[in-house]
């Protein structure tokens, strides 16, 4: 490593039950420049910015600053040490001002015995925000502020804290910033960067790679909490980094192809000029029986909404969606069950599962109607059906009375998969299903998603990865910035590759 | 500054039109947060005015609504901080009631010998202190939601004020406290003037010192503080310990006016004072609303109670009214759009 090296971290390795999110990863930064992290979602670059700033702590690997072995025990310290992070979703409390924001916990250089000179903390608020060209009210709640002038004040705010504790050339993380900026917005942010760079080094993270390539000096590539590569931003071309984000590890036989169902006749749903303002354009598409149709797109291309929108959890603006040629009546997700629309939704905890019930409740709470003897709920005809779907998806429970929150994450997804399954469901949003599953209950779970596909029921699926997304589908629907930009076919035997993917969503 | 929305019509043409008035209202507003309230209180006095042909306006009404204004205002001053960290502190009617059995005991009386003269004033305040560093470390190191911590607080002072007081009315026979209450000053009753003093004192400090500061942060985002380095447990527990020193100076006050200690002084004094810290302009949601808020919302609901009694109204369905009143407030000023789910 040259001279200019300001931090190093080698050979971090952090390990969570079922996981290794990073594998002896690399990362250094240099004096003034802009450092570009790219990679899949799950890759380990939050981790490895996390423990950069001292929120989590390494399993095995050293952090060596300005030449200096060092242990950053919380955020705290990091600061202090010159180093900060824009989260994705602030770190801002939206009540308080601006300027009771720029210096929360710092204020001791604004007291006068004992009191905190209000005056002083708004004319260097002011001063701090100018210096980045911010001209704000800086009495203004947080909360009132667009997420670019946030951005600006969290940066400002970690400038000036380094400056407090005397730190030339800080270190500022900003994690994807601009997936919540407009156009003109993101310009103003690179400048800002740019001008930056000369007393500060920035770490940039971000799925949009062409930005990446255009406003870093060196990008570092991070595939499954490994380092792939790093590079010079100037020698790099878009399809070359993509290629190295998705890898080449794609096995064919993973996602059980050969159980893959054909292409259906009878469609379960339409979707017809579907809209909603500010989320996603009007598209239209259909899902066949038996058919898992994936939508890809990054977090904030408006595949969210779209799923949103057909569980009836929000209201499109235009648009109908119709279950085997039934229109469905807009925002009720009480119509959506009824008309057979199920939803295993990406936080299972909070969203699938009453945790603190029973298996058996569970798998049971969308049909009490049928499982009740003269007008009562028969204990008997509640045991029966549990016991039925416990053994049909081999969920691994002590009992049928085990409380959910006490099984694995694997087996959790199967009781929320089959309380669906016994309701007769038509059609299945399947939200990342395979999230915080290890690999042996993902090949369940894959094994599952066929199964229900044999039986007829039309699915749409988010998955963590595009491998995933293209093993599990027959079809590939691609969202980017709102619009549903191509549709591509995925028979077993002839599946794209995720190289030619990547392309179009970023 | 984000460009004001093309909604709004007559209002955002007039804002357009004349930005620097409009700019220091709302400059004003955001430092003072009290418009709605005045707003409020001005109908109130407008409409009993007309209702009661003047006599509400006469100045011995407005000495009496000032001066039943005030014990309940002190006890709103000493409730809010607990909202504004987003939880709730609902012992108050047990501290009341064990602080007035104290007081009846403490000074002279007709039971025993007992006669610890103004001393009773630190005496209070330190029960009153005690009871909320005991909820502020059930809340903080038990981590027991302060609703049910503060809730069972209060019934625990509550048996053991009407154990040591074995329920007896006790009358207080040193009257240098009810007579201190009712000096006018400049035609002001001088409780009023107490009121004035500690809203003030509380809300300088929770403008002008770190320690107020935190309290909002908290309020806002627990999290986010924590994590900016707020050590949000003293602060919730040093929070909760004013609120008991401040009930404990409120009850002995009460006690004194009424001249009779009872445990069940308490007994009714929950409900009025949230609604008052609620019409206040106190998000229940925590993080908004300060020491002036809880104050004038005190100001309002004995100025309602006041007009409704000139006019005669049964005095049971003003009970309903103040009902009516709370929700209102709470309708008004919760931005219930933020909240997830209402439980």
């Amino acid at each position: 490593m040259s001279d200019d090296t300001l931090l190093e971290m080698r050979q971090i390795t952090k390990i969570y039950p079922g996981v290794v999110a990073l594998d002896r990863v690399d990362f250094a930064i240099r004096k003034n420049e802009v450092v570009g992290l790219v990679g899949e979602n799950g890759a380990g670059k939050s981790v490895l910015m996390k423990i950069m700033i001292g929120l989590v702590q390494p399993d095995e690997g050293t952090i060596v600053l300005r030449g200096e072995q060092t242990a950053l025990r919380d955020p705290l310290e990091a600061i202090k040490n010159g180093i900060g992070m824009v989260f994705q979703d602030g770190s801002l409390v939206p009540n308080l001002s601006v300027a009771e924001n720029l210096f929360l916990c710092h204020e001791a250089a604004f007291r006068k015995s004992g009191m905190l000179s209000l005056r002083a903390m708004r004319d260097t608020a002011r001063e701090l925000l100018t210096q980045l060209k911010l001209h704000l009210d800086v009495d203004l709640p947080v909360a009132e502020l667009g997420p670019a002038e946030r951005q600006m004040v969290e940066i400002a705010r970690l400038l000036w804290l380094s400056k407090l504790y005397g730190q030339e050339n800080p270190v500022l993380i900003l994690d994807e910033p601009t997936t919540v900026l407009a156009d003109s917005e993101r310009e103003t942010l690179f400048e800002t960067l740019h001008e930056l760079k000369d007393r500060a080094s920035i770490v940039f993270i971000s799925h949009r790679i062409q930005e990446v390539l255009e406003n870093c000096d060196r990008i570092v590539i991070l595939k499954d909490g490994k380092n792939v590569t790093e590079m010079p931003a100037a020698d790099s071309r878009l399809l070359k980094v993509e290629q190295l984000m998705v890898g080449h590890s794609f096995s064919v036989d993973r996602f059980h192809q050969d159980a893959e169902w054909r292409q259906a006749e009878k469609e379960i749903l339409r979707v017809e000029n579907l809209s909603k303002a500010g989320l996603f354009q009007p598209l239209s598409f259909t899902v066949g029986e038996g058919e898992i149709v994936s939508l890809i797109g990054l977090v904030g291309s408006g595949k969210e909404a779209v799923c949103r929108c057909i569980n009836g959890l929000e209201k499109a603006d235009t648009g109908s969606i119709f279950i085997n040629g039934r229109k469905l009546p807009s925002g009720s997700p009480g119509a959506a069950v009824k008309a057979g629309i199920g939803h295993i939704p990406i936080d299972r905890r909070s969203e699938g599962l009453a945790l603190m019930m029973s298996v058996a409740e569970n798998v049971n709470l969308l049909v009490l109607n049928r499982l009740k003897t003269a007008g009562f709920l028969s204990p008997v005809r509640e045991k029966a059906n549990a016991q039925h779907w416990i053994s049909e998806c081999q969920i691994k429970t002590p009992s049928i009375s085990t409380m959910c929150a006490n099984l694995s994450g694997g087996n959790q997804q199967k009781t929320v998969i089959s309380k669906w399954l016994s309701s007769r469901v038509r059609l299945l949003i399947l939200d990342h299903p395979t999230r915080g599953v290890d690999v042996g209950a993902k090949d369940e779970i894959y094994k599952l998603i066929r199964r229900l596909a044999r039986e007829g029921i039309g699915m749409l699926i988010m998955c963590d990865t595009l491998e995933e997304d293209i093993g599990l589908a027959n079809r590939l629907l691609v969202m980017k910035d709102g619009r549903l930009v191509k549709e591509i076919a995925s028979p077993p035997g002839q599946k794209p590759t995720p190289q030619d993917i990547i392309g179009l969503i970023v | 500054m984000t460009e004001v929305s093309s909604k709004g019509g007559y209002l955002t043409w007039l804002r357009k039109r004349f930005p620097v008035p409009f700019a220091a209202a709302r400059t004003w507003l955001r430092r003072f947060g009290i418009l709605a309230q005045i707003l409020s209180l001005a109908i109130i006095v407008a409409v009993f005015a007309i209702g009661t042909k003047g006599k509400y306006l006469s100045w011995a009404n407005i000495q009496t609504i000032l001066s039943l204004a005030a014990i309940p205002a002190i006890y709103a001053i000493g409730l809010h901080p607990t909202i504004i960290l987003g939880g709730i502190d609902l012992s108050l009617q047990g501290v009341a009631s064990l602080c007035a059995v104290f007081v009846g005991l403490l000074l002279k009386n007709q039971f025993n010998s007992n006669d610890v003269g103004l001393w009773i004033i630190p005496i209070s305040v330190a029960i009153g202190g005690a009871a909320g560093v005991i909820s502020g470390l059930l809340n903080t190191g038990l981590r027991i939601p302060s609703f049910i911590a503060t809730l069972g607080m209060s019934w625990i002072l509550y048996g053991l004020s009407v154990y040591i007081g074995k329920a007896k009315n006790v009358q207080i026979l040193d009257e240098r406290i009810f007579n201190a209450i009712n000096v006018m000053v400049l035609g002001i009753p001088q409780i009023a003037i107490l009121a004035v003093v500690i809203t003030i004192i509380v809300q300088f400090m929770q403008n002008r010192t770190r320690f107020g500061r935190y309290m909002y942060a908290i309020g806002g985002d627990e999290v986010i503080a924590k994590q900016a380095g707020v050590k949000v447990n003293g602060i919730k527990i040093a929070v909760f310990t004013i609120a008991g020193v401040i009930y404990g100076l409120a009850s002995l006050l009460l006690a004194c006016r009424l001249g009779i200690a009872t445990s069940r002084m308490g007994l009714t004094l929950l409900f009025p004072t949230i609604t008052a810290v609620a019409v206040g302009g106190v998000a229940l949601t925590g993080g908004i609303g300060g020491a002036k808020n809880a104050a004038l919302g005190a100001l309002i609901v004995t100025a309602l109670n006041d007009g409704l009694v000139l006019m005669r109204v049964s005095p049971y369905i003003q009970q309903a009214v103040n009902g009516v009143v709370l929700i209102a407030a709470v309708a008004l000023t919760l931005d219930r759009k933020k909240l997830g789910f209402i439980k």
